[in-house]
């Protein structure tokens, strides 16, 4: 593993005239994937670009995140099908936010994944402009789902779509919370439809506690194949609370990161406990999370909140 | 450090090498040739994928053992021989593919549930005996590594059959009447390629699923069960 190139070799400069800042070179771990350059995506993909990222701080807490296109959607030409948003409440300064990650079976599932981390966010915001009770991520969950069906009945014409249509064109997981700041960090509220994942890092010591059930955990034979996810809602919805203390980092991630991570103990979790010990460039983020392993071809997106008496961000 | 090394599907091809699939013993062979040569064209799929060939009649015979495709050079080769003992079948794959889900995952691999793709020419000739092993391989509860099975029915292999076999009834096959039973076998292994990669490029994605490409000249056999 070696963020700097697999053998640890500098490679040569790109013009002898040039003088200043290496170029970045790729991230891999274990044995890498095929290198290509990317192809482009459909035509009218253009609103969904290779990559993304985002990075701000409040007065108590950082946010960064990063989505990043997968090797196997660079070479089929395919977009990136996972989102991410995030927002300040400004009212109390809590941090809302959102991961998708569009189903590859529906055919337009990156427009799922954007508009349900977009209705996720609006509705969060809403509710916790009239409410400091819990958040009700049943009443989040359907907007997202009504968004979903909204968007199917407009690219039908008018047409009230079946939910089994909905799903064909837009169906996407999504992991949807909160984090309020207070003195001794943050308390998370958290939610879950479909397989992504959330841990709580802690940088100091490489552990990563998951905080939703993992489909690939150490202890399952097979991987589970069923995923449900938007426009379905289930009964029960998957919810969790965690406390974000000093020392912690709030990891919510698609299972782009998940699988390669693992249980967190090998060499990505390594990687990602030492590059997120203190909130790096959002640009940063982006390219370590694109780091190379062979298999592990799928768009991977990251959402990373810090407490900010941590560390200052660089 | 305990990586997970990625998260693979096991494919096994099952190929009928009793005596009535002598004349076709070349398609056979070419298909193969072709399933593998297809995979090779798609590393970043194979990858994901082992693949195992095994040839059955009165026994099953290893023909390729599960097999890293972008790696592996020797191609397999059938041998016709015998009957048609579908009980043989099951009962073999009880036995080997937990063994060979368990050995992935101790060289560092997550696993998709495994698939089976099975092709026959003819009836079982161990009567009902096939039945019992087939229930205890795709009952989750007695067999956690159950695979999904898709069954090809070609010549005298008959539709009802094929839907037994097969785990979903849209996963049973059968060629139409009249069809060139060489063509339907390559049409068997160019179909089994393409599932294979349309079913890789959905591993490890929010939805992995397994894709199941009807060939041509066949049609579910389901639909031949019902008319």
């Amino acid at each position: 593993m070696s963020p700097h190139g697999g053998d640890g070799s500098a490679a040569p400069p790109l013009a002898p005239s040039l003088s200043g800042p290496e170029p970045w070179h790729p991230v891999t771990v274990g044995v890498p994937g095929p290198e290509f350059e990317a192809r482009p995506p459909g035509q009218y993909a253009f609103d969904f670009p290779d990559s993304v990222c985002d990075g701000w701080s409040t007065d108590l807490l950082t946010l960064r995140f990063a989505s990043v296109r997968g090797a196997k959607h660079r070479y089929y030409r395919q977009p990136r099908q996972d989102a991410a948003r995030a927002a300040v409440h400004e009212a109390t300064g809590s941090i809302v936010f959102a991961v998708a990650d569009g189903v590859s079976s529906a055919s337009s599932s990156e427009h799922g994944a954007v508009e349900s981390c977009r209705a996720a966010l609006e509705r969060m915001l809403h509710l916790l402009s009239g409410s400091q009770g819990p958040l009700d991520f049943q009443d989040v969950a359907h907007h997202a789902a009504e968004r979903l069906r909204q968007l199917a009945q407009w690219r039908l014409g008018g047409k009230a779509p079946e939910p089994a249509e909905v799903a064909r064109l837009y169906a996407t997981t999504l992991v949807a919370g909160v984090v309020r700041p207070d003195r001794t960090g943050g308390s998370v509220e958290l939610c879950r439809i479909g397989d992504s994942g959330a841990w709580m890092l802690e940088p100091s010591s490489g552990r990563y506690h998951p905080l939703f059930d993992s489909k690939t955990g150490s202890d399952t034979v097979l991987v589970s194949n069923e995923v449900a996810p938007l426009p379905q809602v289930p009964d029960r919805l998957e919810g969790t609370t965690a406390r974000l203390s000093p020392g912690q980092v709030l990891l919510v991630g698609t299972d782009g990161f998940g699988d390669p991570l693992g249980d967190g103990d090998g060499h990505v979790g390594s990687l990602f406990a030492r590059h997120l010990a203190v909130p790096p460039p959002p640009l940063w983020l982006a390219h370590v999370l694109d780091f190379s392993r062979e298999t592990f071809d799928d768009d991977r997106t990251l959402l990373a909140v810090w407490p900010r008496a941590t560390a200052e961000p660089r | 450090m305990a990586d997970t090394k990625g998260v693979l599907l096991p494919a096994y091809v099952l190929a009928d090498e009793s005596g009535s699939m002598g004349p076709y013993q070349g398609e056979l062979s070419d298909g193969l040739v072709s399933l593998c040569e297809g995979l090779r064209a798609e590393p970043m799929i194979a990858a994901k994928l082992r693949l195992a060939v095994l040839g059955f009649s009165d026994d099953v015979q290893v023909r390729l053992a599960v097999a890293d495709m972008r790696t592996e050079t020797s191609l397999p080769q059938v041998a016709i021989r015998g009957l048609t003992n579908y009980g043989a079948v099951f009962d073999d794959l009880l036995d080997r593919i937990p063994s060979d889900v368990q050995w992935l995952r101790g060289e560092g691999y997550k696993v998709h549930r495994p698939v089976v793709f099975f092709l026959s020419d003819g009836q079982p000739t161990d009567g009902k005996g096939w039945r019992r092993p087939h229930a205890k391989l795709i009952d989750k509860s007695q067999t956690p590594t159950a695979p999904n099975i898709i069954a090809c029915g070609i010549g005298d292999a008959q539709a009802a059959t094929m839907v037994e076999v097969a785990t979903r009834p849209e996963f049973a096959f059968v060629a139409k009447p009249g069809t060139d039973i060489g063509q339907a076998i390559s049409e068997f292994f160019h179909a089994l390629t393409a599932s294979l990669v349309a079913s890789g490029q959905a591993l490890g994605s929010a939805s992995p699923q397994l894709v199941v490409n009807r060939p041509e000249q066949f049609t579910m056999a389901i639909d031949e069960v019902g008319q």
